[in-house]
């Protein structure tokens, strides 16, 4: 058990600078997420805090011991890959017993321990088997079996769940999040998927270039973005996001339609930034404005509605029971609740 | 013309180069293995002897005998040898290790030359009048200045294997360094992650994923190993006496030599027998299941 703390840690290959003197702390048995597209630097963070990446600068510091020049061995942690990393010569019971067996366990401690981490994901019928002779779900669960079978400092993750067909992903989520619970070791946990990080995280890193854009809870991730980069990433839909201007504390859209008071100093530029959720769809005449459907998709839980506004697209929600046809005028409103202001220059939140 | 025939029509050329080259000459030895067939006697390949040249070479042919020891000693010593440098090459040039691929495109030179030229190199390098060996030699280590290494029955010996180790290390590190390629990084930074030492990682996870690799390896070199000609041909001619004559060139010297052919054939033919059993083992491991 112990917390996991990053010093303006930067990596570089050449003049490609994959993470740019970031510094983080992670609490002890927290579980922390790092959330960003592909080529953000995430894994590399991870990789770095396992010991299979050196840091070009910065410090890594796990419990109370600076682990920079310690080998991955000496660093006792415990990481699950994104292939899995089984050994595929030796069968799933060799396979949870190799970390125990390396590092000196007894061998009459060997048998429960495995046993137990094999209950502990539901694979004790096929402990005689090869990775070879599983589905990748329960190859999954032996990755995660090898990891919980000692007690580690810290889990790494990297992308664990994102080889697994959707339908499986969900369970996994659920299970991996019920056994991290029980657990209760420090994770770290790299993923592309932002339900994942939403669902399984105590608090989201949401990086880009290197650089972490915000740090919080999902709840302030999804209802405080700190700018334009973790609005739009987070959430799916996507959040709408309306080029114009601040005249008069109103939004004027760039097409020259005045849509709803936002209050503040006027501006030349600005983005509007508003979740789907946010937008209320009615008859067309008892909103804010008459727009015509562009497109209407039915996904059984919500009807999405994409509608034509001047030149720009924007995704609303509406009822599941909501019946429309293509290039149909419907009314919609924004909530001036949930409505949130970027500078486009600099992508950073205007708050008034 | 209907498919089926033209089917055949068109490996018909090919069957017919492989029987000429392969199956005809091989057929034709084993018939000469069963006659008396002396070149110097007209006829006698005609003559027909029974298993005579077989019970011959086992019961009365000490030389025979010398050179299955010499060719199984070369074989054993050389398979070994180039598989372990060889594996060792490879890990300091594989991706992720220590050395970087510029050297690998000077390394795969040895294997460019041809063996005769491998032979005649090595047999100048020891030279002990003008040889660079014994140059080197006379400087570092005085005592080894004045040895004359082709002459000793051992020192030969050791030659001839040094000189086919240095020549085929380059073929078969590259072999490996393709194999290695082919471990998944995964496994064995999971291991580095375990808990594993380098040594362990190395023993428990990548030598048992290059274990099919490494047999094909060890199996094509040992065929290449039992056949060996040219080089020492080129090298000791398979002296000195015959302290360096391996079976390809006893073959030879009684059937090219002394003529006799049917004599020769049989002895052909009895190293047929572990040629067969590596082939098979060869195909088995390449053209393995899944």
């Amino acid at each position: 058990m112990a917390e996991v703390i990053l010093k303006n840690l930067t990596k570089q290959w050449g003049d490609f600078v994959a993470v740019d003197g970031q510094s983080l702390e992670v609490s002890d048995k927290e579980f922390l997420v790092l959330l960003g597209p592909s080529g953000c630097g995430k894994t590399t963070t991870m990789r770095m805090i396992a010991g299979l990446e050196e840091p070009t600068e910065g410090e890594i510091w796990i419990g109370d011991r600076m682990v920079n020049d310690d080998l991955p061995k000496d660093r006792d942690v415990a990481m699950v890959f994104q292939n899995y990393g089984l050994y595929p010569h030796m069968t799933i019971f060799d396979n949870i017993a190799y970390p125990l067996r390396v590092r000196g366990t007894p061998g009459s401690e060997i048998e429960p321990r495995v046993r137990k981490a094999a209950e502990q994901v539901e694979l004790t019928q096929f402990l005689e088997r090869r990775p070879k002779a599983l589905s990748g779900g329960q190859r999954q669960r032996v990755a995660l079996a090898r990891a919980i079978v000692r007690t580690p400092k810290v889990f790494l993750m990297d992308e664990p769940l994102s080889n697994l067909d959707a339908k499986l992903r969900v369970t996994m989520r659920a299970e991996l999040k019920h056994l991290s619970r029980e657990l209760k070791v420090t994770t770290v946990y790299v993923t592309h998927d932002q339900i994942e990080a939403m669902t399984l995280a105590d608090r989201v890193a949401v990086m880009k270039d290197g650089v972490i854009q915000q740090l919080g809870s999902p709840d302030e991730i999804y209802n405080d973005p700190a700018n334009l980069f973790v609005a739009g990433f987070i959430g799916s839909p996507a959040m709408n996001l309306i080029n114009g201007s601040i005249q008069g504390g109103q939004f004027v859209t760039t097409g020259g339609t005045q849509l709803v008071p936002v209050g503040g100093d006027d501006r030349k530029e600005v983005v509007l930034g508003v979740r789907a959720d946010d937008i209320r769809v009615s008859e067309a005449g008892q909103g804010n404005i008459d727009v015509p459907i562009y497109a209407f998709e039915n996904t059984g839980e919500a009807t999405l509605l994409t509608v034509q506004w001047g030149r720009q697209r924007v995704i609303a929600k509406g009822d599941r029971y909501l019946r429309k046809e293509q290039d149909d005028m419907i009314g919609i409103a924004l909530n001036p609740e949930h409505l949130y202001l970027f500078d486009p220059n600099t992508g950073s939140r205007i708050r008034t | 013309m209907r498919d089926n025939t033209l089917k055949y029509l068109l490996v018909l050329p090919a069957i017919v180069v492989v029987f000429a080259t392969a199956i005809w000459p091989l057929i034709e030895s084993l018939r000469l293995s069963f006659t008396v067939g002396r070149l110097s006697r007209p006829g006698s390949l005609e003559q027909y002897l029974g298993f005579e040249n077989y019970i011959w070479a086992f019961l009365y042919e000490p030389a025979f005998w010398n050179s299955v020891w010499v060719t199984t000693v070369y074989t054993v010593l050389t398979v070994g040898l180039t598989t372990v440098l060889a594996l060792g090459l490879a890990l300091l040039l594989a991706p992720g290790g220590r050395f970087r691929s510029g050297v690998q495109t000077l390394l795969i030179l040895p294997f460019a030359m041809s063996p005769a030229l491998i032979g005649v190199s090595f047999r100048f390098m020891f030279n002990p009048e003008f040889g660079l060996f014994d140059a080197v030699f006379g400087v570092l280590i005085p005592p080894l200045a004045d040895v004359s290494w082709l002459v000793d029955p051992v020192l030969a010996f050791a030659v001839c294997v040094m000189a086919d180790v240095w020549g085929w290390i380059p073929f078969l590190t590259l072999v490996l360094i393709g194999g290695l390629a082919s471990v998944p990084q995964d496994t064995i930074e999971a291991a580095q992650v375990d808990g594993a030492s380098g040594w362990r990682v190395f023993r428990d996870v990548t030598l048992p994923q290059l274990a099919p690799v490494l047999a094909v390896v060890v199996i094509l070199k040992s065929i290449f190993s039992l056949k060996t000609f040219d080089q020492i041909f080129m090298l000791t001619n398979g002296g000195p006496g015959t302290a360096t004559q391996t079976l390809s060139h006893y073959i030879y010297f009684n059937g090219m030599k002394y003529g006799q052919i049917g004599y020769a054939a049989s002895v052909a033919w009895l190293m047929v027998i572990p040629m067969i059993f590596l082939t098979y083992a060869y195909a088995k491991f390449v053209f393995r299941k899944e």
